[in-house]
């Protein structure tokens, strides 16, 4: 079968449930919204392939249960994620306060170099906002994380967030090839270039305990 | 007392076998005076080889054995029973002499057994029975048996009874016996040894562990014999017989694998499943017959046989508010009328109780009760994305969205440990809906839960334990599928998380879910049996996922994507199938056993070699017990 892009990349979204994972995916895949959303049970994902500085990259995105209960079964789905979205509702206090949570999870698990963004969902319910934009952009700052504010709902920096975390996660792959592959020697194919899943899960992930 | 002496024997003949107690009914040519009187019967061998049928007349004979009895005794025991004529060679003598009856078996044409096994008729020409035999003592059974040995024989077809000799004076080896006249079931049919070939190529390894078991080292002798030399150059049932055994041999040596060292033989047999039977789902119970299922006061005494009616068909839609209350243990099944009403009563005051518990919970309460908060956060989330897109739940204010929320913060507060887990506004959604009352679908869903709370478990040890049985199910039932998934690092089953968590729900439609649950609910035919609605499903989809060489993520895909494509009738026929496939293993392990609740070998000292294969394994992690079991055949030296 020909291969129908030059890159994969395997995004994640995490955050507290109801905070809009699905709804962000489901835009971003299909660009739609839906107000009777079903919760997510267990994992699922969505492909789209997007065209980034001339290359066709292929984005698999996972979608997982937000309660901390599923946890030891989602995160056997984290292995060989490039990128981490983190997800909070801008209408719910605690799932903001709950981002410390969820990227402490990471940090402890997660290798250091995995992207990550924080996206504060739900901010066309400008009436029922409980986080202001300045709280999420602090939050960022002092994780040195890329944030945006977004809503599926009205399309809002859904599809700048995805191209954003596929831009970084490519720049860096890319320096890391260089750094590899000393100048004259380039060209050769890299292992996220393929269709196969990574075997070797990163180290965080070989931590985790499955089953 | 006479002396003895086999000496005095005017023929030199020997005494192969002797039944005493034998009446002579009816003997051709004889006189009247010689019949009616009791004497013994014998197969005894001349001096020339040849063997016959004797009977001899009691008054003939004196016995100076003490240990005389009346009952049969085989050749090699009868040496201490010295049988004698009288000492004094007597006109008497002669005249009991001539009272004798001959039958030689060369010419034995037919003999047939009546009367209950007491009554033995030989026939030396057709159409003539000459000689009749009554068995006073015991039957004929055994001295046809041993006759059976010197002749071989065949059943007529139009009379069971009736043997035809069809080939005399053959040497009493076993392994001249024919396959059917080996006596070997209890059931005289050819259909008997006609299902027991056919299962030597469905089942070689159980069929022969149970025919080794009776016959030994004759199966091959049998073999050899009908290898050699068909019946009367007629191809009949025996030769097919001889003909399927010899295949299913050949079959048996296609599933084992034989090395060989200098000093042993070490034979593993790699066991495959008996053929899975088709079982055809029944109708769903009917109101009359339900209705009928209850004593003039509302017991229902046949708590079994409702629930076997349920399994097979499930619940008519209209009487499912009354059965199902049953089923989920809110109504005990004997309970009266009256007892009912006061259930009822009781149990709707509780419910209301529980309610007001949560509802007086004022909002500055609230905002110091985080844990409380915290369910109630998650409870309006999740109610408010259940089913809404079903016209029960839809549109905005909802009542019935409103209903769920109350039901569910009232299971918060009945069970405020556990709490409210994700998924279980996906199982009250159809309860609400069939019942409609607030208090029945509470109470039904309290005792849904009790069958399903592991899976709720804060740290999810019951569904890991459902995954890795489920693993383990497959392992045996589906072994290529099994190892198809090991092989893609998909062998914890995770993708099956959503069908086990609510038990479907997000499979099926509402009223395919309704007739599932309804199924399971009944614990039948054996504990977990919504795990082999599990492979069921996969069963169905192996060879797409095994020819496509689906990965990680395909196979999750695909399995998430079947979600309402999936025919209930047929998944419930095949796990059904599966479940009696599993029961007639002869290979079933312990370890399958246990996860379908019924009795381990340790109940059944035959079964021994297998407990030790498969003893529990402790904290093994999954990959170790995977290369367990997909080595778990049987070993022999």
């Amino acid at each position: 079968m020909a291969k129908t892009y030059d890159y994969l990349f395997k995004l994640l979204l995490i955050g507290d449930s109801g905070v809009g994972k699905t709804s962000i995916l489901f835009r971003f895949s299909e660009d739609a919204f839906n107000i009777s959303f079903i919760s997510t049970i267990g994992i699922d994902f969505k492909i789209r392939t997007i065209d980034l500085d001339g290359k066709k990259v292929k984005l698999q995105i996972w979608d997982t249960a937000g309660q901390e209960r599923f946890r030891t079964i989602t995160t056997a789905y984290y292995r060989g994620s490039m990128g981490i979205m983190l997800v909070y509702d801008v209408t719910n206090e605690k799932s903001f306060e709950n981002i410390k949570n969820w990227i402490r999870n990471i940090e402890e698990n997660a290798s250091a170099d995995v992207e990550k963004m924080i996206l504060g969902n739900k901010c066309d319910l400008d009436s029922k906002r409980q986080v202001s934009k300045e709280r999420g952009e602090q939050l960022a700052v002092e994780y040195q994380i890329k944030f945006v504010e977004t809503s599926a709902k009205d399309s809002l920096n859904v599809e700048y967030a995805f191209y954003t975390l596929a831009r970084d996660i490519k720049a860096k792959m890319e320096k890391k090839q260089e750094a590899s592959n000393p100048p004259g020697a380039r060209g050769g194919t890299h292992q996220l270039k393929s269709n196969d899943q990574q075997r070797k899960p990163p180290s965080w992930l070989s931590r985790c305990s499955i089953l | 007392m006479s002396c003895s002496s086999t000496e005095d024997l005017p023929d030199q003949y020997k005494e192969l076998f002797t039944q005493d107690g034998v009446l002579l009914k009816a003997c051709i040519g004889r006189p009247i005076s010689d019949l009616n009187s009791i004497g013994m019967l014998c197969v005894v061998q001349n001096s020339d080889g040849t063997k016959c049928i004797e009977w001899r007349p009691n008054d003939l004979i004196t016995i100076d054995s003490d240990t005389q009895d009346q009952e049969w005794a085989v050749v090699n025991t009868i040496g201490r029973r010295q049988r004698t004529l009288s000492g004094n060679m007597t006109s008497d003598y002669a005249a009991a002499r001539a009272r004798i009856v001959r039958i030689p078996l060369a010419e034995l044409k037919t003999f047939k057994v009546t009367r209950n096994n007491q009554q033995m008729q030989f026939s030396t020409k057709s159409g003539v029975w000459q000689n009749t035999f009554y068995f006073q003592h015991g039957n004929a059974e055994i001295f046809v048996a041993y006759l059976k040995n010197h002749v071989k024989t065949a059943k007529t077809r139009h009379d069971r009874n009736t043997y035809v000799v069809v080939e005399s004076n053959i040497d009493s080896q076993a392994l001249n016996k024919s396959f059917t006249e080996l006596d070997i079931f209890t059931e005289n049919t050819t259909d008997v040894v006609w299902s027991l070939v056919s299962n030597f190529k469905q089942r070689p390894y159980e069929t022969t562990m149970e025919a080794f078991s009776k016959l030994t080292d004759i199966v091959w002798s049998v073999l050899v014999y009908y290898g050699n030399e068909g019946l009367n150059g007629k191809r009949d049932v025996s030769e097919e017989v001889a003909d399927l055994l010899t295949k299913s041999m050949s079959a048996l040596e296609d599933t084992t694998s034989i090395t060989k060292s200098d000093e042993y033989e070490v034979i593993t047999v790699k066991p495959t499943l008996p053929p899975r039977p088709c079982i055809p789902r029944g109708t769903p119970l009917s109101t009359e017959k339900w209705e009928g299922l209850q004593d003039t006061e509302g017991r229902i005494l046949e708590v079994e046989g409702v629930k076997q009616l349920i399994f097979r068909g499930g619940v008519a839609h209209s009487i499912r508010p009354a059965v199902w209350k049953y089923l989920l243990d809110y109504y005990p099944w004997r309970s009266t009328h009256s007892e009912i009403r006061k259930i009822q009563k009781r149990k709707t005051e509780e419910y209301f109780s529980m309610k007001l518990q949560w509802r007086s919970i004022t909002e500055r309460q609230e905002s110091r009760f985080s844990e409380y908060r915290e369910r109630k956060s998650l409870v309006e989330k999740d109610v408010n994305r259940t089913d809404r897109s079903h016209p029960f739940f839809a549109g905005d204010n909802n009542p019935n969205v409103l209903l769920l929320q109350d039901i569910l913060m009232t299971y918060v507060m009945y069970n405020f440990d556990l709490g409210y887990v994700q998924g279980m506004s996906d199982v009250l959604a159809p309860l609400l809906l069939l019942l409609g009352n607030e208090v029945d679908s509470f109470w039904c869903f309290a005792g849904f839960m009790e069958k399903i709370a592991s899976n709720f478990d804060m740290d999810q040890a019951g569904m890991k334990q459902q995954l890795l049985n489920l693993q383990q199910l497959l392992t045996f039932a589906v072994p290529d599928l099994a190892k198809h998934l090991a092989s893609k690092d998909s062998g914890n089953m995770y993708f099956c998380f959503r069908w086990l968590l609510v038990w479907f729900k997000r499979e099926f439609s509402f009223s395919d879910i309704m007739r599932l649950w309804e199924v399971l609910w009944t614990g039948l035919p054996c504990a977990n049996f919504h795990l082999l609605i599990c492979v069921a499903i996969l069963d169905a989809e192996k060879d797409v996922l095994i020819s496509k060489d689906y990965g990680f993520n395909e196979i999750l895909k695909h399995v998430n994507d079947l979600s309402m494509c999936l025919d209930i009738d047929k998944i419930l026929s095949t796990a059904e199938g599966i479940y009696h496939q599993l029961m007639s293993a002869p290979h079933l392990t312990d370890q399958i056993r246990i996860i379908l609740g019924i009795p381990t070998a340790a109940n059944n000292p035959n079964d021994r070699n297998e407990e030790s294969e498969s003893e529990d394994l402790g904290d093994e992690e999954p990959g170790r017990e995977n290369a367990r079991n997909q080595a778990n055949g049987y070993t022999r030296i």
